[in-house]
């Protein structure tokens, strides 16, 4: 039985605002899954969904097996949850806010105690639990709120952008974290706006973009699927629009990212030579030239059209796909 | 879930509810003054129409407290709501809503403090008005007039929870309040039923929350007896049952 | 003054026009303004209106006709109150430091926000002029008398905005507006808003003796209920008068402290 199936999931919002537009999905108890995608893509209305806290409009959706609408109870019991917005209360300490999360999974008073007090030590908070959450930096509320999430021993976790705001010292614990809870058993959702994560964490990957799923697969699968490597050219006076007609005899054109003009290249690394050669007769100062092997955001870029991250200035490219 | 479970639950958000005044005492202050505030000035307005003919006593203070109690309910209850929009709004309601405790149980949960801290407001307003000559109710008259006071304050808090669970956002609390008011106001709150004009007194006759008022009002203006307690005590439950019902429905219907 | 009269003329016409769009496209903000004291209202004369019955009850066609006043001032300072906060918000979102930044009087920011407070008090006495006659009051002043009323009125919702205005920039946050707000009944139940002043038990009855707030009240009242009083008429001019000028003095103050401390 999968841990998380949905069929034509659908969610659509007054003034008809299609968030989510009909998704297919299929975990597998023990995997970690990722959403990957820009802000607006639909991640948090289908994390939203999937935990009970907002009704699909069409199409449904199972995790653990019960029917998200029909045995919403039976749901809730079996996931944890860790949301975008850290629901943590300010008032409370930390060590009152894992209680109270205990006491609604209905754990009785000192096996709710015990819990809380592994799972603070767990995310390194013991010696902050008995501080107000108001005074917690962003990393120890993503850690609490993690810890919470945990306390009743869920079979599935979601996390709606567990590591967004984070540096990258707390990012890297909450990976750490959230690899060893797979380790333990736990299957995990999580949505995501930053490629490493998703390529770090997951095991699979699904690319959401305007509600829809455009990619799915492992990291591995999809980039091969891509297959080929891209030059990075960054150029002394800025003369884009010549780099780039030039560029684009060598191979495809890619859009441009942070003021470097980019090209898929046919042949790899072979194809270097030529196209140096080709700038230096235009006379074209190269500042750097770098050759980038296929990433996420290459797939995410053959698949939607524009850059997931850092796409400064969005020069047009001619040919480029733009759906 | 189990019972225990259950109490536990509403035991935990009714600390909660409790903290936000013990940690944030400020913010309490408003609804604590604010029914003694309002009960000194309309005594101090209308206190003279007990000279009228057919005024049921001669202390406008003694008329007026229960419907003041009533207020303090009505504010208790309107902060309730505003503290639950507020929860919504920034997010932490998603915690409640997404764990396995039953709906009826996040409700219990959130109405049941209000009912403790309308005692508050209930004690200031008592103190003055007994030191500005409102009569003693006696036992029975007291403890009818708290229960009704806590009573009223669930009602509110139902109400408030509903327009909170509807609109999710904080800047409806006038809503809430103003409700609350109607309901309370459109009764025998500044005169005996007789002694009202116009449209108020056809209202007033009608409205079940006359029952209240008059039953909360008895021991203060004269004796306690089944016969005036038992009507207000049937239309303050039947109230309080068609609140809460219309929060469960709220509550449940919030994934919408 | 800085800028020049024209100028400054243009800026408050200009601000005035943001005052009063503000006010009237946003409906939800201005209902509270005259709903609540409408309700207040009919919810009193039903509840105390066989007041009219005892002796020492004024003269009048119906306890309707004597509270109406009562309650077109408590509309006006709910307006005063509002504009306040509409002034706290600009503060708080910086708008009012793009004007204080430009050649203009400082005194235009204010009396800009007071043109929107000025017709929302006009609204205000139309409205309840309105109601009186819908519902069955007298205006003894006549068409003469329901002008005056309309311009005291308007007077008093500019008196109370410069009230506002000053809170606003003393404090320079919506919320303090905003927790004021209560501070309107308890004034209003020191005075002869809701019940004629021999009849107010103490300590209100004597602090509604020189509440200028009875003065205007009564003043407007009495276009309502008799023929003109130029005693009547004189004395709430004065109060508003007093008020006014209370309220420009302290938002004078309060300017240059703003000014002075850098916003």
């Amino acid at each position: 039985m999968p841990a998380i199936e949905t069929r034509d999931l659908q969610r659509v919002f007054s003034g008809d605002v299609v968030a989510v537009a009909g998704v297919n999905l299929r975990i597998e108890r023990g995997e970690i899954y990722a959403f990957l995608g820009p802000n607006g893509a639909g991640k948090t209305t289908m994390v939203r969904m999937l935990t009970t806290l907002l009704r699909p409009t069409g199409g449904s959706a199972s995790v653990a097996g019960h029917d998200v609408v029909a045995e919403a109870g039976e749901v809730r019991r079996a996931i944890g949850v860790a949301l975008q917005e850290a629901a943590l209360d300010p008032l409370m300490t930390g060590r009152e806010l894992i209680l109270l999360q205990a006491t609604l999974h209905g754990l009785p008073g000192a096996e709710g105690r015990a819990r809380a007090e592994r799972l603070l030590a767990r995310v390194g908070l013991t010696n902050a639990a008995d501080r107000r959450v108001g005074t917690y930096s962003g990393g120890m509320r993503r850690r609490l709120d993690l810890a919470s999430a945990l306390v009743h021993e869920p079979h599935i976790l979601f996390l709606d952008e567990p590591t967004t705001g984070l540096d990258p010292v707390s990012r890297k614990a909450i990976w750490e974290e959230v690899e060893k809870m797979n380790r333990e058993g736990t299957t995990v959702f999580l949505t995501t706006q930053y490629l490493e994560e998703a390529d770090n964490l997951a095991d699979r990957v699904g690319i959401i973009d305007d509600g829809r799923i455009v990619a799915e697969g492992t990291p591995e699968s999809l980039k091969a699927e891509i297959g080929r490597p891209h030059l990075e050219v960054v150029l002394g006076d800025g003369a884009m629009e010549r780099a780039q007609e030039i560029l684009g005899r060598f191979g495809k054109p890619l859009p441009a990212k942070d003021g470097a003009a980019l090209v898929e290249l046919e042949g790899g690394a072979s194809g270097v030579a030529p196209v140096v050669r080709a700038l230096d007769e235009a006379g074209l100062v190269v500042e750097s030239l770098e050759l980038v092997q296929p990433s996420l955001d290459d797939v995410f870029v053959a698949k939607t059209g524009y850059h997931l991250e850092g796409s400064g200035d969005e020069t047009a490219v001619p040919e480029a796909s733009s759906n | 879930m189990t019972l225990a479970a259950d109490l536990a639950t509403i035991r935990a958000l009714m600390r909660r509810a409790l903290n936000e005044i013990l940690r944030v005492p400020g913010a309490a202050i408003p609804g604590v003054l604010a029914p003694t505030i309002f009960f000194l000035g309309l005594t101090a307005v209308f206190g003279n129409l007990t000279l009228l003919p057919g005024f049921t006593t001669e202390s406008y203070q003694s008329f007026l407290i229960p419907v003041s109690l009533m207020q303090g309910a009505g504010f208790t209850g309107a902060a309730t709501g505003v503290n639950l929009a507020r929860d919504i709004e920034q997010g932490w309601f998603d915690r409640l809503v997404a764990s396995p405790a039953p709906r009826p149980v996040l409700l219990a949960g959130l109405v049941a403090s209000a009912s403790f801290r309308s005692l508050i407001p209930a004690a200031m307003l008592l103190i003055v008005g007994f030191s500005l000559g409102a009569h003693w109710p006696g036992p029975g008259g007291l403890a009818i007039a708290l229960l009704i006071t806590m009573g009223m304050a669930i009602v509110a808090a139902a109400w408030g929870t509903t327009i909170a669970l509807k609109f999710k956002t904080q800047s409806a609390s006038p809503l809430m309040q103003a409700g609350m008011l109607l309901l309370i106001l459109t009764t025998t709150a500044y005169a005996p039923l007789e002694l009202l004009t116009g449209w108020l007194q056809e209202v007033a006759r009608y409205n079940p929350v006359t029952q209240i008022v008059d039953a909360a009002r008895q021991g203060f203006v004269g004796s306690v007896t089944w016969g005036e307690t038992w009507p207000g005590l049937l239309a303050l439950a039947g109230l309080a049952a068609l609140l809460l019902a219309l929060a469960l429905r709220g509550m449940r219907r919030i994934a919408d | 003054m800085t800028g020049g009269f024209v100028t400054n003329a243009r800026v408050v016409a200009a601000l005035g026009r943001r005052a009063t769009r503000q006010t009237f496209r946003r409906p939800q903000l201005m209902a509270p303004i005259l709903i609540f004291p409408t309700l207040l209202l009919a919810i009193q004369v039903g509840g105390a209106g066989r007041a009219v019955d005892l002796p020492q009850f004024p003269e009048v066609n119906g306890f309707l006709d004597f509270m109406i006043a009562g309650a077109m001032v408590q509309a006006t300072m709910l307006a005063g109150n509002s504009g306040g906060i509409a002034l706290a918000l600009d503060i708080e979102m910086g708008f009012t430091d793009r004007l204080l930044a430009a050649p203009i009087s400082r005194f235009a920011i204010v009396l800009g926000r007071l043109v929107g407070t000025a017709a929302l008090g006009a609204v205000t006495a139309i409205w309840f002029l309105a109601i009186a006659l819908i519902f069955g009051a007298h205006i003894e002043g006549g068409v003469g008398g329901a002008l005056l009323i309309v311009l005291l009125v308007t007077l008093c919702a500019i008196a109370f905005g410069s009230i506002g205005a000053a809170i606003a920039l003393r404090s320079g946050s919506a919320s303090v507006v905003q927790g004021l707000f209560p501070l309107v009944f308890v004034i209003l139940f020191l005075s002869t808003a809701f019940f004629p002043g021999n009849l107010l038990l103490e300590p209100a009855r004597s602090v509604a003796e020189w509440n200028p707030l009875s003065f205007i009240v009564d003043g407007v009242r009495d276009l309502v209920i008799s023929t003109f009083s130029g005693t009547q008429f004189a004395e709430g001019i004065a109060a508003l008068a007093l008020l006014g000028a209370a309220g420009l003095g302290m938002s004078a103050a309060a300017m240059r402290g703003r000014v002075r401390r850098g916003g």
